[in-house]
């Protein structure tokens, strides 16, 4: 079924609640529907098993308009629909919950909450997620008239508030895995009751690398934003950099020459070859096989070494301008790339064997986290994680984009949807990645590589999905004719897949925890959303490194 | 079923050079493209000042002296730059560049303002500033 | 005479100050193989000494501590033993410094004492991952610490005695890793488990619980119980390659014999992935000790069939 068949069957299915239906682009419906008709309506299409629940979108249309606007966005191959609920803009805005119907949408909706000030009604969507425990009530950073003042640490609260230590109800104990730790390269809080070694009960709180980049988008103009969004992740850096692009290019409506997009694709490929090799690396490590560690990330320096060479920098390689990309690829590039590639394809042949036969490894990854088709649907899962599973959710198999309708990439899936499945799923891949990254080297269009842009991107709204190393990056993108965004909502793959953590850590012994969090490899600086650090006296001052040894010493003493 | 699987790469390792780079004893040359520290040509520039306003993090700053006889003076605040390639990519006449020789730039103070220019405008715009002392702006 | 034989003997050579070196001396190789093994430089020759007078220097901070007499004591001990331990095994290829009948057991319980301080000093501090750590710790013992002591037990009832020296002499004529190629075997990945090398590192699982039931200790105690295990990892690869590699008697078969051994060890150090606690246990109580006790029975009907 291509895309507009897609779109006429989900129109028929929100028939009954739909008042209004428009169509911002090709792929796209648009339903309007009033806030007791969500949940009949979300139901609806989950039961026709019409895609899954992508991204929910919080709007602020500002204190003159009045409202507020919520978007649920549901994606089916290219279609995309999305179901509209504008409120008034209240002192009490709020929406039902849909997590019983779609278990993910409890950390979108958590994120509308902390951010926006929905009320979202039922269930646990009401508790924080993103932000600390000493930010102040009622005081919501995306909202159009905040103001930074209001940001003051409450009295009394810490930051975090951790159960006591030690004992917790029988033979209980809670783990605490993070801010630091050395199984997580970014800060994150995870609580794992365990009973003996046996874990009992899992939860998490996010949020310790967020740096309000999507309010920070509001008061940049375009060209700046999209240093800032590449600068969102280091290792999914050209991704998000390329959904921006792609989607303000869009609402200018103009067209990127295809040897731009052949690059762009060239450097996308590199990328995931970047990430997938850094993740094995970092599955090892959790797993104790430093070895592996250190030889696949030996081979990871050609490959940044390749980026280097063509890009300019090793991590955050700014390929991308509006309008086309930067650098060309040339003849010594080519070859450099090519050398390159073939010596990266013997070696990933040889990491796919050892993860595969490799005993000892396998102790560690067979048989642990298994996640079911069924499963893996339900908890809406992306990218790789999901494919490991059977499910073939991939953005650039699905809703090809840029010059991938003209270099195709095949799919890869497994089916045992446990940790071995995973690690194979992420190699098999690369190599896919290397065969088609050698077609485009050998196959680059000519032309030109860039358009003009217009500084002031016309008015509009527009969705652009981009497939990650780790998933579906999904980016909202709202302009109202000037200079600046109106609103950039950025959906991130780590954040649907932690439920795979959470759901599967039960039962497991604490020795599987790390292995489980890797396995998903998540990338928190893309997925969090805040610590602002305001002194402890209540002034805006950075601290002093003397302030900041002292605080520390203090709280741990307690 | 296997043990050791990485036994042919442990062998090998020992034939091999390591793979350690003995920074800063062995310094490996930096390929033709890297982004490194901003040069500046002023007898080319128009004053347009597009590097100024698509920088993302405000590291540059024109003041124009005198926009017909081509007296410039780029104020380039290092710890700011981002090394993103923005302002290279905006000058149509080719007026700025990024190093890719000078990279190393880790320092003990905090004075990074670097300014950029013909010596004379740079000594007048410095006198000027010292004479007339301007409201400095946020650090 | 004898006294001042005997103090040197205790305190500089070589036991006590020439043992100290030795033990940095091997932590070094460990590393620095370890490192080549994984196409890296390693670490240059200077680095453990570095790391202990470093240690030295720092603060230590008692965070929330049970019982701070066991904070303080713990690390003396568990050196303590380990040092004491050295006593009665030939280090440097010389005769043990003290011998007496059944020196074998008290040995491997001094070396075991280390183990147990390290467990005790995990419950102490009120960490969780110190907690977790103590209680893998303890855990891994008795999971290996029976067929350690049983492969140990082949050639000393090969010799017909508990006491080192005179198995080591005895050893010089047979080289029992030929006659007890399975209690070679145990011996070794056993002493792997003793010193909590890769991969029976679970309960210092760096990835799962930062440092295990270290995870409280800086400074002074920290160095304390570092020194305490690379003399453990000295005294533990003397008694093996004493017992299996045909005794050492001088200086060049020892140096020969334990960097041979020690060099096997750092291998199967890199090959092997971490094994989580319940496999380490599984995995000796069926593996371990099933073969080190059937080679015990052939080794009891030979001498009975010999003699």
């Amino acid at each position: 079924m291509n895309s507009e068949q897609n779109l006429q069957q989900a129109e028929q299915l929100l028939a009954a609640w739909n008042k209004e239906t428009t169509h911002p682009e090709a792929n796209r419906l648009d339903a309007a529907i009033v806030a007791d008709d969500l949940r009949p309506a979300v139901r609806a299409l989950h039961d026709a098993h019409w895609g899954y629940l992508s991204s929910i979108t919080g709007l602020d249309l500002g204190p003159d308009a009045g409202q507020m606007e919520a978007l649920y966005h549901f994606c089916n191959g290219a279609a995309i629909a999305t179901l509209r609920i504008r409120l008034p803009r209240t002192s009490d805005v709020s929406l039902p919950t849909i997590e019983d119907i779609i278990p993910p949408a409890t950390f979108f909706e958590r994120e509308l909450h902390e951010m926006l000030g929905f009320r979202i009604e039922g269930g646990k969507s009401n508790e924080r997620l993103f932000i600390p425990d000493d930010w102040p009530e009622d005081v919501y950073p995306l909202r159009e008239d905040f103001k930074i003042e209001q940001a003051r640490p409450v009295e009394g609260r810490h930051a975090d508030e951790l159960p006591e230590a030690g004992v917790v109800g029988g033979n209980k104990f809670v783990i605490p895995i993070g801010p630091q730790h050395p199984a997580l390269k970014e800060p994150g809080h995870f609580e794992f009751t365990v009973d003996g070694e046996i874990v009992t009960a899992a939860s998490m709180r996010l949020g310790y690398a967020h740096r309000g980049i999507e309010k920070a988008a509001e008061s940049r103009n375009w060209i700046q934003n999209l240093y800032l969004f590449e600068r969102i992740c280091g290792i999914c850096s050209h991704t998000h950099a390329l959904a921006y692009s792609m989607g303000v290019e869009k609402l200018a409506q103009v067209e990127v020459p295809a040897r731009a997009q052949a690059i762009r694709e060239l450097v996308a490929g590199l990328e995931r070859i970047h990430s997938h090799l850094l993740w094995l690396g970092v599955t090892a490590h959790e797993a104790g096989f430093d070895t592996l560690f250190m030889y696949s990330w030996r081979d990871r320096e050609t490959v940044m070494n390749l980026l280097e060479q063509l890009t300019g920098n090793r991590v955050n390689y700014s390929a991308n301008v509006l309008g086309g990309v930067k650098s060309d690829v040339g003849p010594e590039q080519a070859k450099a790339i090519k050398e390159g590639l073939n010596f990266l394809e013997t070696r990933i042949r040889h990491y796919l064997e050892v993860v595969t036969t490799d005993t000892m490894f396998l102790n560690r990854t067979r048989g642990i986290g298994t996640i079911s088709y069924e499963e893996a649907e339900e908890f809406g899962l992306l990218g790789p994680t999901a494919r490991a599973s059977g499910l073939l959710r991939d953005v650039r198999v699905e809703a090809p984009y840029g010059a991938y309708t003209r270099f195709p990439i095949s799919g890869v899936t497994e089916t045992n949807g446990d940790l071995e499945a995973r690690c194979v799923v992420r190699l098999k891949e690369l190599l896919v990645s290397c065969f088609a990254l050698r077609t485009i080297v050998d196959n680059l269009p000519e032309g030109p590589l860039t358009t003009k842009m217009p500084r002031k991107v016309p008015a509009g709204e527009t969705i652009s999905r981009v497939e990650a190393p780790r998933g579906e990056l999904f980016y909202y993108i709202k302009s109202n004719g000037t200079e600046h965004p109106a609103r950039v909502h950025i959906r991130t793959p780590s954040l649907c897949n932690w439920v795979s953590v959470l759901e599967k850590a039960v039962g497991r012994q604490l020795a599987d925890v790390p292995m489980l969090i890797a396995g998903m490899d998540p990338c928190f600086s893309c997925n969090d959303r805040l610590v602002t650090t305001v002194g402890a006296s209540g002034d805006r001052k950075t601290w002093s490194w003397k302030q900041l040894r002292e605080y520390g010493i203090e709280y741990y003493k307690r | 079923m296997r043990i050791g699987t990485m036994f042919k790469d442990i062998v090998r390792s020992f034939f091999t050079k390591s793979s350690t780079q003995l920074y800063p004893v062995e310094r490996i040359a930096p390929p033709e493209r890297y982004r490194g520290i901003l040069s500046y040509n002023p007898s080319v520039c128009t004053g347009c000042t597009l590097c100024v306003k698509d920088c993302p993090s405000d590291a540059i700053e024109l003041v124009i002296l005198d926009r017909a006889a081509k007296k410039y003076v780029m104020k380039y605040r290092m710890d700011r730059c981002i090394y993103c390639g923005q302002c290279v990519v905006n000058c149509k006449p080719k007026g700025i560049g990024m190093s890719n020789q000078e990279w190393e730039h880790a320092a003990l103070d905090q004075n990074f303002m670097v300014y950029y220019g013909k010596e004379l405008d740079i000594a007048k715009y410095l006198e000027s500033t010292a004479a007339a002392p301007v409201a400095k702006t946020d650090s | 005479m004898n006294t001042l034989t005997s103090l040197t003997s205790l305190l500089i050579f070589p036991a006590g100050l020439t043992l100290l070196l030795m033990g940095m001396l091997y932590e070094w190789t460990d590393r620095k193989l370890v490192a080549r093994f994984q196409n890296r430089t390693g670490p240059r020759w200077f680095q453990p000494i570095a790391d202990v007078v470093k240690l030295f220097a720092k603060e230590q901070i008692t965070p929330g501590i049970k019982n701070p007499v066991l904070f303080f004591g713990l690390p003396i001990a568990a050196i303590s033993g380990a040092l004491t331990a050295a006593l009665y095994v030939p280090l440097l290829g010389f005769a043990p410094a003290h011998s007496l009948p059944g020196d074998l057991i008290v040995t491997i319980y001094l070396l075991s004492l280390l183990t147990m301080c390290m467990g005790l000093a995990g419950w102490n501090t009120s960490s969780r991952f110190a907690l977790v750590g103590a209680t893998r710790a303890l855990t891994q013992v008795f999971a290996y610490e029976a067929p350690f002591l049983l492969a140990l037990l082949g050639p000393a009832m090969a010799a017909g005695s508990w006491q080192i020296n005179v198995i080591n002499d005895y050893a010089a004529n047979h080289w029992f890793i030929i006659s007890q190629p399975v209690g070679f075997v145990i011996a070794l990945i056993g002493l792997m488990g003793k010193l909590e090398l890769p991969p029976f590192d679970a309960p210092e699982a760096e990835t799962e619980i930062v440092a295990g039931a270290l995870t409280e200790y800086s400074g002074r105690g920290l160095a304390m119980f570092k020194i305490g295990k690379s003399i453990e990892l000295v005294v533990g690869i003397t008694l093996v390659s004493a017992f299996y590699l045909g005794g050492l008697h001088g200086i060049l078969p020892f140096l020969t014999k334990t960097l041979g051994v020690l060099f096997v060890m750092t291998m199967l150090q890199s090959l092997l992935t971490r094994l989580r606690i319940d496999q380490t246990v599984g995995l000796w109580w069926r593996f371990g000790t099933i073969l080190v006790l059937a080679q015990i029975v052939i080794i009891i009907l030979l001498k009975g069939g010999l003699s």
